[in-house]
């Protein structure tokens, strides 16, 4: 059965395509074409979620499916450009590291989350794509929140990280209990949104949401 | 071996790419005009052109040295020689021994070469610039180009391109990879810079600021400017049927009979319509991008073709 799910010729390009995505968060330099790739990863997080119900059988899973088209898909990326719209944020994203240095971190770091994985093993084929993507999906969230100024591109690189969780766990376990995955989405959710509320917070005090300039003291 | 069949089937190449290019050139400006909801001119209206330039004298500068004269036809020539190593209608192509995909990229580099040397030669600013952009442009392009084109050879395990569109086409669905669908979109994007599209290149305009392909070209007037033009819109052919037929070359005639070499021409056709379609969408939904945000896009094809390769080791496990 396992054999079946992540050998599949539609599982290798879903996952293909949410690393293809996420160079798109990379490689974009506005805010909103950054949220619409977002929602596109995680609408291509609900297909291999479907899959992974659809030849397992477990309701869970589809349940975990739907909540992840229906929370990561769309609800987290509609609170983004509500926010986006509100603060009224230059639609530029503000980078200490330039587009192309930035696309070829990340071609570097999906190496190194290739070797790393390959350390292990204990798995097949894909299962070690899926793994490799998701460490890679992990390490570029991470490098998304160091190397962008905007607060929002940081709340979104969390979120990428998170993703990353997400197809690293289901591609290892085949679905968590449903009450872990629940929680998960709850977190999620409930910290995009105490996260919005700092950015609203952030730009009331500061008139910018850009984190460089919390580092001046004000008396 | 060298036989007249073999024979007639490269003239035949000769003829289609030679005669196809002002058509599908036309067809991208009609598909574009009907995006703008604008009329158009008629998709014949390129070759009216090269018939009228073909009739009219040169005025040619008093400084210019030979090769002024001489790069229209180098380049004529080296697009042509490509166009007999890249498969159109017929996969085995009789010519498949003389060269590879590095050959073809080469090939093409030789042209760009020759076209940046004689803008340089009438010593006009304009040309200058053109010049120094189009290198600028091809710095980036060549390695993605070759790249891309390398996902799919390592997955066939050769670099001709005769028996990488076979093997690709022999596979069927099977084919469809994430590594071939990535090194699909790289090649795409190259595509755009190669054929001078609007992202990258405006074709349609004189604007000074702006102009690539335009600028090195501009001193041309007469016959030698329609051989200019006629080798622009071969280039562009060649590197859509690159596209059509080492990623989806299903459809292509393996050998020759004439109902096979009918039916690949018409799938031929429409696959080249299909992707010119794409490239008019995407010329009418983007801008001309600033010429220092050009390597941002590149860089974009040259990461994509780079994770063709690494997923493919990954899922190969090489």
């Amino acid at each position: 059965m396992e054999e079946i799910v992540f050998g599949s010729n539609i599982m290798q390009l879903l996952i293909a395509l949410i690393l293809v995505s996420t160079f798109m968060i990379l490689g974009s330099t506005r805010l909103y074409s950054c949220v619409r790739a977002f929602g596109i990863q995680s609408f291509l997080l609900a297909c291999v979620a479907g899959i992974v119900a659809f030849s397992t059988g477990k309701i869970d899973i589809y349940i975990v499916a739907f909540l992840t088209l229906a929370i990561k898909a769309a609800l987290i990326p509609y609170i983004f450009i509500y926010i986006i719209r509100e603060i009224k944020v230059k639609r530029e994203i503000d980078l200490y590291v330039n587009i192309s240095p930035s696309l070829i971190i990340g071609g570097i770091l999906v190496v190194i989350s290739y070797y790393l994985i390959r350390s292990i093993n204990l798995i097949t084929e894909l299962s070690s794509f899926a793994l490799s993507a998701s460490m890679s999906l992990v390490s570029i969230g991470l490098f998304i929140m160091i190397s962008r100024k905007k607060a929002i591109m940081q709340m979104l690189g969390i979120l990428i990280m998170e993703n990353g969780l997400f197809l690293g766990a289901i591609s290892l376990t085949y679905g968590m209990p449903l009450l872990v995955e629940l929680g998960i989405f709850f977190d999620v959710l409930i910290g995009v949104l105490i996260m919005g509320i700092l950015i609203f917070r952030i730009n009331k005090t500061f008139e910018t949401i850009d984190t460089d300039m919390l580092k001046t003291l004000i008396g | 071996m060298f036989t007249l069949s073999s024979l007639g089937i490269v003239i035949f190449q000769v003829i289609i790419i030679v005669a196809l290019a002002p058509l599908l050139s036309g067809m991208i400006k009609k598909i574009k005009a009907f995006f703008q909801i604008r009329k158009g001119p008629s998709i014949f209206q390129p070759y009216y052109d090269i018939a009228k330039l073909m009739r009219k004298d040169s005025v040619v500068s008093e400084n210019v040295s030979w090769i002024f004269h001489a790069a229209p036809l180098i380049s004529f020539a080296a697009i042509l020689t490509a166009g007999l190593l890249i498969p159109i209608y017929i996969s085995d192509m009789p010519l498949g021994f003389a060269g590879d995909l590095i050959a073809v990229v080469y090939l093409l580099a030789l042209a760009r070469f020759f076209t940046a040397l004689a803008s340089l030669d009438a010593g006009s600013s304009f040309g200058g610039m053109g010049g120094s952009r189009e290198m600028f442009v091809a710095s980036m392009v060549e390695p993605a180009l070759m790249l891309s084109i390398f996902a799919i050879a390592l997955n066939v395990g050769s670099t001709n391109l005769s028996f990488i569109s076979q093997a690709v086409s022999s596979m069927g669905l099977a084919a469809v990879s994430p590594y071939h669908i990535l090194a699909f979109v790289a090649l795409f994007i190259i595509a755009i810079a190669e054929t001078g599209r609007i992202p990258v290149d405006n074709p349609a305009t004189h604007l000074e600021l702006t102009m690539i392909h335009e600028a090195m070209i501009l001193e041309y007037s007469g016959k030698q400017l329609a051989i200019v033009e006629l080798t622009a819109m071969m280039k562009q052919l060649l590197v859509f049927s690159l596209l059509a037929n080492i990623f989806f070359p299903w459809g292509i005639a393996s050998e020759i009979n004439a109902a096979g070499i009918a039916l690949a021409l018409v799938v031929f056709i429409i696959k080249i319509v299909i992707l010119g379609a794409g490239m008019a969408l995407v010329e009418t939904s983007t801008a001309k991008w600033r010429l220092f945000r050009l390597p941002d896009l590149l860089s974009v094809s040259l990461m994509l073709s780079f994770l063709a390769i690494v997923s493919f080791i990954i899922v190969r496990g090489v």
